[in-house]
């Protein structure tokens, strides 16, 4: 029962995600819309849409990857089903209450929520507490489901064998440790860890908020804190996506299973390391943030993502060099998303290089680099999962129509929208600002055609949506 | 083969390390040789006058700009922004004050340091004094004021730097970059010996800095806060531990 209970979660948790990706591009295309002067919001408006398009796209795509791992994991250890319906019951209530409390609460401190931004109340005064406890509620959903997904592994595999320790060494150890529980064992401590980091966060707001002033927060703790949890979640759930690859990518393509050998085991236990300590980069203009731990950042920045990176591109050029490939939508969507994980990746490094980001830091060269990781890359993923899934366990089989138009929109729109973002992050152009002054001569321009870009992917995601939507949506309505 | 590939990578990921502590270490600048003397160089006044800056300091607290005559740069700026900024700086009416426009180039001669008095009309200024000293590098070393000469463009590389120095001749307060007339009110107050609330001090009501600041000795040590940033990881690694232990001992 309870197989067929994960099955059948998996397949709500494709439905809502689907909906709220759709719903959150509206959201971003309207922000640049009125970037480009097309429209016309007030700011508060803008930055509400712009806080809930934000920490909806982290969440549902952490989601996706953590509902696909999930569903593969059944098939090395027995995951607890009763886990994942608490995180999809909490998630439900969580993003209810983030959806009221900035649409209708028109609480707009950024997704990233920096102190003392939220205690600066320039909305409905009961926003700021419903925003931090919709928080607070995802957090305790996805902890608890993190948890038992740890716990299934650590039943079956050692520490050191959960981390493929056993494969620095030894070619052919006597337990041989798949990449998919490495990779997502990586992922999920990591997850762990900045979960922990965001109630250490909310328990210190929360007294702040609730002790009406006679306890005040340090500052940079708290944005400390803020970026553990935030930079580090938006990248576990890259490698939460690059967990299901490593497993799907060889059986789609027909091609033997990818094994986890010395230099994936080190690459990853690298990753699972310096990926804690990366977000420091997001501290460099904090003058009061001491020298070592800037170069800290820098360092652990390209330690994280270089090793993982290069062992995942390698694994996918072996995988398809002169070699006979089953291509289907989702290995070719894996494909692509690899592509744009690695520009966003490099965009990402050049960035958190100290000397680059004093002239890229907040300028639209930050959100084209996680776009590119995120809608290029993060998306595919999931969006190649979803479709295996729903075909694999759809009973509505049959020919997959359109592919070559989706892709081909998919493609277009999104390397336009991106394109649009590096140049204006080149030209210097601010982000977050609602509307550009005069002086930002081709920023209106930019951010126009970046929205009609962004309407493009739109159209192939919506193309993707019906495909996918139906089979999942039978998938539920079907009974036991 | 992937010996070398790591070896190479490690060298690409090393050789960053060189641009990043080459940035301007900004962090602590403003903060060092605080409550420290500043070191008493003679001084060659434009008026004729041969006088230390300990005596000019008895006479009025100073501001004490450093500027070179040929800049192309920032010390322009620098004057006329605290010109400016002087008129309109808040709660300095009863305050006493001199500026000392020092050049810390050796080339610049008194006469260098009469025309740029006169240049932004300043010559006859009463509390304005332009000089040139022939310690200037054992007086710039006493404020951490390191400019930095440049052959190609023929200028100095340096900061836009105020130093405040009281009547004892001691340091109060820096300030680095053109700063508005809301700071320079504070700089002023400094070397008056009034107290300055430029940042948040701590206080009983913040239990969680990330560092403490020991204004007797200038320097920061790590705070309880810093043990908040490295309890996720901490914890997190414990959980591991105790998981597998747990489920260990059911298993047997």
């Amino acid at each position: 029962m309870e197989a067929k209970g994960i099955k059948k979660n998996t397949a709500i948790w494709i439905l809502a995600v689907l909906v709220l990706f759709v719903l959150s591009i509206i959201l971003g295309i309207i922000m640049r819309l009125n970037q480009g002067g097309a429209v016309h919001l007030e700011p508060g408006t803008f930055y509400a849409d712009m806080t809930v398009h934000g920490i909806t796209m982290i969440g549902i795509w952490f989601v996706a990857g953590m509902a696909g791992v999930n569903f593969i994991m059944e098939r090395y250890v027995k995951t607890s089903y009763w886990a994942n319906t608490f995180a999809l019951v909490m998630t439900v209530i969580g993003v209810v209450m983030l959806w009221v409390s900035t649409l209708i609460g028109d609480f707009h401190a950024g997704w990233t929520f920096l102190y003392p931004l939220p205690f600066k109340i320039a909305w409905s005064a009961w926003a700021t507490p419903m925003f931090l406890w919709a928080l607070a509620v995802l957090g305790v959903g996805w902890l608890v489901w993190v948890l038992s997904l740890m716990a299934a592994l650590l039943k079956k595999y050692s520490i050191s064998q959960v981390f493929a320790w056993q494969h620095f060494r030894n070619k052919n150890p006597e337990v041989e440790t798949p990449p998919f529980v490495l990779i997502s064992m990586v992922s999920l401590l990591g997850v762990l860890t900045c979960l922990i980091a965001a109630v250490v966060l909310l328990v210190l707001l929360f007294a702040e908020y609730y002790s009406h002033g006679t306890f005040v927060n340090d500052a940079l703790l708290i944005k400390n804190l803020t970026y553990f949890f935030g930079h580090t979640i938006a990248n576990e759930m890259l490698y939460l996506g690059l967990a299901i690859i490593y497993e799907l990518f060889p059986e789609i393509s027909g091609r033997p299973k990818w094994k986890t050998t010395w230099y994936v085991a080190i690459a990853w236990n690298l990753t699972l390391f310096f990926v804690l300590l990366a977000f420091f980069h997001h501290l460099y203009m904090d003058f009061v943030q001491p020298q070592g731990l800037q170069i800290v950042g820098q360092l652990a920045s390209y330690l994280a993502s270089l090793p993982s990176a290069g062992v995942t591109v390698f694994s996918v050029i072996v995988a398809v060099y002169r070699t006979k490939i089953k291509w289907s939508l989702s290995n070719l969507l894996f494909f692509i998303g690899i592509a744009g994980w690695v520009i966003g990746g490099v965009g990402a490094v050049i960035d958190a290089t100290i000397s680059n980001n004093f002239l890229l830091h907040n300028t639209l060269w930050v959100p084209a680099h996680f776009h590119s990781y995120n809608a290029m890359g993060n998306v595919l993923f999931s969006l190649g999962f979803f479709h295996w899934f729903s075909v694999e366990y759809s009973k509505r089989k049959g020919q997959e129509r359109l592919s070559s138009l989706k892709l081909s929109f998919l493609l277009l729109g999104g390397i336009g929208f991106l394109a649009a973002f590096y140049v204006a992050g080149a030209e210097s152009i601010p982000r977050r600002y609602s509307s550009y002054p005069v002086e930002f001569t081709s920023a209106k321009l930019l951010a126009t055609l970046g929205a009609v870009f962004a309407t493009v992917y739109l159209i192939a995601i919506l193309l993707f949506f019906s495909s996918i939507f139906k089979r999942c949506l039978n998938m539920v309505l079907q009974r036991s | 083969m992937l010996k070398y590939g790591l070896t190479t990578f490690l060298i690409f990921v090393c050789s960053f390390i060189e641009d990043a502590v080459a940035q301007p270490a900004v962090g602590w600048q403003e903060e060092a040789n605080i409550n420290e003397v500043i070191y008493n160089a003679p001084l060659q006044i434009i008026s004729g006058a041969h006088v230390s800056i300990h005596q000019l300091a008895a006479q009025n607290p100073l501001v004490v700009a450093f500027v070179f005559t040929r800049c192309s740069g920032i010390c322009t700026p620098l004057i006329i922004q605290l010109k400016e900024s002087l008129q309109f700086a808040p709660n300095i009416a009863n305050k006493k004050y001199n500026v000392l426009v020092v050049s810390f180039d050796p080339r610049d001669s008194v006469k260098d340091m009469e025309n740029m008095a006169t240049r932004f009309n300043l010559q006859h200024e009463g509390n304005w004094e332009f000089a040139v000293t022939d310690s200037i590098s054992r007086l710039i070393s006493s404020v951490n004021f390191n400019p930095v000469w440049d052959e190609k463009t023929l200028q100095f590389d340096h900061d836009a730097l105020l130093v405040g120095v009281n009547s004892q001749g001691f340091v109060t307060k820096k300030l680095l970059g053109l700063r508005n007339s809301k700071d320079i009110g504070l700089l002023i107050n400094s070397i008056n010996n009034v107290f300055s609330p430029t940042y948040r001090l701590p206080a009983q009501s913040n239990l969680f800095s990330c560092y403490n600041y020991n204004p007797k000795t200038g320097k920061n040590t790590p705070g309880l806060g810093m043990l908040f940033i490295a309890l996720p990881a901490i914890l997190s690694f414990l959980i591991l531990i105790f998981i597998r232990l747990v489920s260990k001992s059911k298993s047997v």
